[in-house]
């Protein structure tokens, strides 16, 4: 009996350098080995990492849907785990194929399709939402905390401490005007 | 005197959009985003006005997104 499975391969940059095909084909070779049907594999995206994983900040997203028999799922599981190409994978049980992603994944095998070369350094700076059109920028976590006065000693503010007098907030009179 | 008390603004709830039949999934990350404090930390059902059954589908796809390095678990 077979299961359909959803899995997010994370490539190696480098391997993807040196030729998208190859790197993908990899990947297909490995689930074929174990008896899988491919049904659709496609490039994801291309990222920084939130965290570097085997060494590298960024890699290259494979997704793919394939049927695998239950008795190999072990095996392929390890030998994933054990292949270079493949730094990180996800593997999910899911019910069928998003419409959307046959689609998808047969523009990429047109022949107008281009994968994009990934950047030359293995930098980046990791936003959580990354090659956003132009003109967008994602500010998840930029600092959105008043503490630019962090630094200022513990206790009560006196309005010593304001630089602007104006910047005082307004309300009742403090004690230190009273003292 | 007593110092004056902090004025409490309150949060919205169920401000982040989502159709009903909607599943979350790791690769959302425009969802995913939202529901993440600038630290990285998970935003509580008080603040994301989900029910308990979507917030356990974001618990998911929070943790899934962090294991391939999508999302941080911590900033």
């Amino acid at each position: 009996m077979t299961h359909l499975f959803e899995g997010m391969f994370l490539i190696d940059n480098d391997r993807v350098r040196a030729g998208w095909a190859d790197a993908k084909g990899t990947v297909l070779a490995l689930l074929e080995k174990h008896g899988a049907t491919v049904h659709t594999a496609r490039r994801w995206d291309e990222r920084a990492l939130a965290y570097p994983v085997k060494g590298k900040r960024r890699a290259t997203f494979l997704l793919a849907y394939y049927d695998v028999p239950n008795e190999s799922l072990a095996n392929l599981e390890r030998d994933i785990q054990l292949s270079e190409a493949v730094m990180r994978h996800l593997q999910l049980s899911v019910a069928e194929v998003p419409a959307a992603e046959r689609e998808l994944a047969l523009a990429e095998q047109g022949p107008e399709f281009v994968v994009p070369e990934p950047p030359a350094d293995d930098q980046g700076l990791y936003r959580p939402l990354q090659n956003l059109p132009e003109g967008e920028e994602d500010d998840t976590f930029e600092d959105q905390d008043d503490d630019m006065d962090m630094d200022r000693p513990r206790g009560r503010r006196r309005d010593d401490d304001y630089l602007d007098m104006d910047d005082r907030p307004s309300g009742p009179k403090s004690r230190v005007e009273s003292r | 005197m007593n110092p004056p008390k902090p004025v409490v603004v309150p949060m919205r709830k169920g401000t982040i959009p989502i159709k009903r039949d909607q599943h979350i999934e790791y690769k959302d990350l425009e969802i995913l985003v939202k529901c993440i404090t600038p630290q990285g930390q998970l935003v509580s059902r008080k603040r994301t006005g989900f029910t308990a059954q979507r917030q356990r589908e974001l618990k998911k796809a929070v943790k899934r997104a962090r294991h391939l390095a999508l999302l941080p678990f911590v900033v």
